[in-house]
């Protein structure tokens, strides 16, 4: 246990350790550009330079720690190269904040305010490079503004083993290039380089000019789209800046799904999946309850759900493995004993989807398997005969499959043609609208908060289970 | 490149165990010297021959001035421009060439027969002006020496 | 000539290249008298009593080098000769290569039966084509003579050698970038630590020596390492050789006793400056050595110390001597051009840096200039001056601020007046 003096704080250290992670964990912050916790280090970008008494300066991600050794972080020295660092790295920079997706959470933004604030010592033209270059069918590239840190390319060689990028040529016309005829497009993983890209090189196709980010939250969910359940942040439309006349929807849009850091799970990644979640929640909703295909107000199909349930001596339930551990748990507590229960296997792997690797993609592609499971056992759904009542929650069931006599009381989220097939169809609330907890395959439990309101016409299926276990006519 | 594998096969026993990555660039020189450049199917090619990634192959055909992926004339002259070879006439002697060819600097004449190019140091500062043609040095040029030395590139 | 030879101690011939003649001049007897009568660590223990210094350019211990490697680690190790000869204005070790490749080969088997090395490597840049002709002849020679391969000399030791040969890039001459272009990569040079004494060449320790520098071993063990301080200045012992060119009447390469007169050199040996004209100033050691004017070297000897003393380096042995009338401006320009072309891209200061300062020469250059051009250059050379992975940004901040410090008046005078003072001419006049 080394002890090494960083800014004159004495500090025990690992012998294992760099002077940038000792630094980091005690609170003296060195800036970078090119280091990164989760990849190899380069020591490319020279911006963590930090005085050692006696030896000068050097990059702090590249040096171990020696005993008794005195760090600076802040010298006059550092100051002043920090200060170079930045002229020469936006020297050939386009500057183009203004037009910049990355504008507002970029490095060389926050960098340049904090350490330099100085205006180009040039005279001279920048060099030139390629503007949106197609670097996958989700990403584009800008040269111009690509500071070499390689993260990018690290990313895809150690962490997605795409080896999907490398840097053409030398010098200031070096630029990051994906390998010619196995494109990016291949790496579920791809997205990744966006989020750990310091600034607006890589953009992502689906999020491009749609948003300045200083007009978004995140808020905190989870990955439903397999048994890993990343933590995840979805970014939408803040209150205050909510839009009164332009495309209203955006306010209730996801405007894009970025990892939540969480070393318990996902580490700092995602897959590309999870960024889609758009394209999973803002399918078509249904939003009104119906009896047989009419609709009808929610007390009037709760009623007759009821009723059904009240009739039914041999009722079978198909348990959502998309419920919360709090729904799942409410449906075992209130009509776990009213209904024999099987898990239901929402989701299937799409034509395409990878099945299954070592870094985060997992074969089960539903978010609550083992909370279900572990209440509901591991039974595949089976109607015995004399099944006169089936309550379906989620979709993903064919209901050619149900027996043909039986009722059908049916829980969905989406307008889907089954909705009017079912005696009584009830719309739930998804993931975006509610609080709960997933429990991913390792027993993992993890948190998502609501992000939108629901509709009026919309159920939580929490309220609504209680709503259907109740012995007299009540509203959820 | 698949007719050289046996060469290649040599060559790899020439190295010590796991330095297969390391055969990219001697492989490279020999596709190069074979078809007068690297084709894309040889970038692939070599690439499952020594198990590396395909990015190493293309990165490495960038970074180096010597590899190309293009053809080019049959008489390649390489035209240095360095100090030593500037303070003896280097710009005399290659713009003569450029005037004799009507090509400047990395143009190929329209028959086919000569790339012109300049280059950084060769390491032949003490003949200076200097060229290479193709592999060949051609050392202390005057301009009589180049009317020479180009009557007998056809 | 100027001093004691070690190293061009015969007249070249079509055939002194060759091994009948090297073995005739008593090549190979230092290996064996290596391998009959000295252990490896015998070996590392003369090199390291000889004070033999690198002859590449930072002119770091040899010894001191080897001395890093352990002998019985339990993992490979690797010996690397850097033939990626490249600074401009040096051709001395091609001198070696194709002339005297033996003496490189046998001094590597030494080196490498001192430091446990079962494969070595010489790195040859890829444009040098009799050269690598030259050595790979050599190679072929001595396997065939039983020097390469199993149980040489009917000894334990076993080595092989391979002759890598580079494709085009300045920068893999630099040990790191070396090591990363011989491992089939793009010659990217790498941080420090781990030194690559103790992780170079696929992450094992391997010694990465310049050819001069090696070629000495062979003579070193023959004579024994009292024998190599004998010549030379205590603290630069032995020779180095020369590249002479620029304005010069006998350009070439001369082995010169380290302590030997500048001037006289110059003078006698290399024939003095063409058309009887003065000395403006001379590049030492290759390009990336500062510049020292003709008053600065009037009295000084060739010795590393007298060239640190003087605020430069022999570096890498590429002496550039430049003529009175020749254009700073226009030299700088060139030299420039070369660092923005030769950057490997890695750093930010470095990246950008060469780039700028090249630019910033065409402008003047070209009319151009603006009054704080000299300051920007300044700046520039002063922060890429220790903050880069290799020394290839700072090489062109000292390239370029050299030659400011002792021209400042050339550019200002250029910046000024929109054109050069000596009409933007590099090649030496006849007086007019």
């Amino acid at each position: 246990m080394p002890e090494i003096f960083i800014n004159g704080q004495a500090i025990e250290a690992r012998d294992d350790q760099t002077v940038m992670e000792v630094a980091r964990e005690h609170g003296h912050f060195i800036p970078y550009f090119c280091w990164h916790p989760q990849l190899s280090v380069v020591g490319n970008c020279r911006m963590c330079l930090v005085e050692v008494e006696g030896r000068g300066l050097d990059i702090a991600c590249n040096m171990p720690v020696a005993k008794g050794m005195q760090v600076f972080t802040n010298s006059e020295e550092v100051q002043a190269h920090r200060k170079a660092i930045l002229q020469f790295i936006t020297l050939n920079h386009p500057v183009d904040c203004g037009i910049c997706d990355k504008a507002g959470e970029c490095v060389l933004q926050d960098y340049h305010y904090e350490y330099s604030g100085q205006r180009s010592l040039s005279h001279d033209e920048k060099v030139r490079s390629t503007k949106f270059y197609n670097l996958s069918n989700r990403i584009l590239l800008d040269n111009e503004r690509c500071i070499l840190c390689l993260r990018c390319t690290r990313f895809t060689h150690e962490v997605s083993k795409s080896m999907a990028l490398g840097v053409e040529r030398r010098g200031d016309v070096s630029n990051i290039r994906p390998v010619e005829d196995r494109p990016l497009s291949e790496d579920p993983y791809s997205d990744n380089i966006i989020d750990i890209c310091p600034v607006g090189a890589l953009l992502s196709r689906q999020f491009l000019h749609k948003s300045r980010v200083w007009f978004l939250q995140p808020t905190p969910s989870v990955c439903p789209g397999c048994a890993r359940g990343c933590t995840v942040q979805i970014w939408h439309r803040k209150p205050e800046w909510k839009l009164k006349a332009l495309d209203q929807r955006q306010n209730e849009n996801i405007a894009r799904v970025t990892p939540l850091d969480n070393p318990a799970v996902n580490g700092p990644w995602i897959c590309n999946k999870g960024r889609d979640l758009a394209q999973m929640f803002e399918r078509v909703r249904a939003d009104e309850p119906m009896l047989k295909g009419r609709p009808v107000t929610v007390p009037a199909a709760l009623d007759e759900a009821r009723r059904l349930i009240g009739a039914a001596r041999h009722p079978v339930a198909l348990v959502s493995n998309w419920g919360s551990n709090e729904e799942l748990e409410t449906f075992k507590d209130k009509l776990g004993e009213v209904f024999h229960c099987f898990v239901k296997q929402d989701w299937q792997r799409q034509p395409g989807e990878r099945i299954e690797d070592d870094l985060l993609i997992r074969g089960d592609k539903n978010p609550n398997t083992t909370r279900a499971r572990e209440l509901f056992g591991h039974a595949e759904p089976d109607f015995k005969d004399g099944t006169d009542l089936v309550l379906v929650w989620g979709e993903g069931f064919d209901f050619a499959r149900l027996p043909p006599r039986a009722g059908i009381i049916f829980l969905n989220s989406y307008l889907q043609p089954e909705n009017g097939h079912a005696d009584v169809f009830l719309p739930v609330s998804i993931q975006t609208e509610r609080h709960g907890h997933y429990t991913n395959f390792e027993g993992t439990i993890s948190a998502f908060e609501p992000c939108f309101e629901k509709k009026p016409g919309v159920l939580h299926a929490e309220d609504l289970i209680k709503a259907l276990a109740a012995p007299a006519r009540g509203h959820p | 490149m698949k007719h050289l594998v046996p060469e290649f096969e040599k060559l790899r026993e020439r190295f010590p165990a796991g330095f297969e990555s390391s055969l990219a660039l001697p492989c490279l020189r020999r596709i190069q010297e074979d078809r007068g450049y690297v084709a894309d199917s040889d970038i692939e090619e070599l690439a499952v021959f020594l198990g590396v990634p395909q990015i190493q192959i293309e990165e490495v055909l960038s970074f180096y001035t010597q590899f190309r992926r293009k053809p080019i004339g049959r008489w390649h002259l390489q035209f240095c421009h360095n100090v030593s070879c500037s303070m003896n006439g280097a710009e005399n002697v290659l713009a003569h060439v450029e005037r004799r060819l009507g090509i400047k600097p990395g143009q190929t004449t329209p028959d086919g027969r000569y790339t012109l190019s300049t280059v950084e140091c060769l390491g032949s500062c003490g003949t200076a002006p200097m060229m290479m043609v193709n592999d060949g040095y051609h050392e202390n040029l005057t301009l009589a020496k180049l009317d020479e030395l180009l009557q007998g590139l056809k | 000539m100027p001093g004691r030879q070690l190293i061009m101690t015969f007249p070249v011939t079509a055939t002194s290249h060759a091994l009948p003649e090297y073995r005739a001049r008593g090549g190979y007897g230092a290996l064996a008298k290596a391998l009959g009568q000295m252990k490896p660590q015998d070996v590392v223990k003369e090199i390291t009593a000889s004070g033999l210094q690198g002859r590449g350019g930072a002119a770091f211990a040899v010894g001191r080098k080897w001395q890093v490697v352990q002998y019985d680690d339990g993992q490979p190790h690797y010996l690397i000769a850097n033939a990626d000869e490249g600074e401009p204005g040096t051709f001395k070790d091609r001198w070696i290569l194709e002339n005297n490749p033996h003496m490189l080969l046998e001094s590597m088997l030494i080196a490498s039966y001192a430091l446990n090395v079962r494969n070595c490597f010489v790195y040859i840049r890829g444009e040098f084509d009799l050269p690598y002709r030259r050595l790979a002849e050599a190679v072929e020679e001595a396997y065939a003579a039983g020097l390469f391969g199993r149980n040489i000399l009917g000894s334990d030791f076993s080595c092989d050698i391979v002759v890598y040969r580079g494709a085009g890039a300045y920068v893999a001459g630099e040990a790191s970038g070396l090591i990363s272009s011989l491992e089939g990569k793009k010659g990217y040079p790498r941080n420090r630590p781990p030194r690559l004494t103790v992780k170079g060449l696929y992450q094992r320790p391997t010694v990465v020596n310049n050819v001069e520098s090696l070629s000495n071993i062979a003579w070193i063990i023959n004579h024994g390492a009292d024998a190599f301080k004998a010549v030379g200045t205590p603290k630069s012992p032995g020779t180095r050789l020369f590249s002479v060119s620029g304005h010069i009447n006998r350009p070439g390469v001369y082995e010169v006793e380290l302590g030997y007169p500048w001037m006289k050199f110059l003078d006698e040996d290399c024939g003095g400056i063409p058309h009887g004209r003065g000395i403006k100033c001379v590049v030492p050691g290759g390009v990336s050595s500062k510049v020292l004017t003709g008053a600065d070297i009037a009295n000084l000897k060739i010795s590393h110390e007298e060239l640190w003393d003087a605020g430069s380096t022999l570096g890498s042995g590429g002496m550039i001597v430049i003529a009175e009338g020749t254009c700073m401006v226009a030299l700088l320009q060139v030299l420039m051009r070369f660092y923005h072309h030769e950057s490997c891209g890695q750093c930010t200061p470095c990246r950008h840096g060469t780039g700028w300062l090249h630019r910033i020469l065409d402008r003047i250059v070209a009319g151009d200039g603006r009054a704080d051009d000299i300051e920007r250059l300044y700046y520039i050379s002063k922060f890429n001056d220790g903050t880069t992975i290799c020394g290839l940004g700072d090489a062109a901040g000292y390239a370029c601020s050299g030659i400011l410090d002792k021209f400042r008046d050339e550019f200002e005078y250029c910046i000024e007046h929109k054109r050069s003072k000596f009409g933007g001419n590099l090649e030496c006049l006849r007086s007019s």
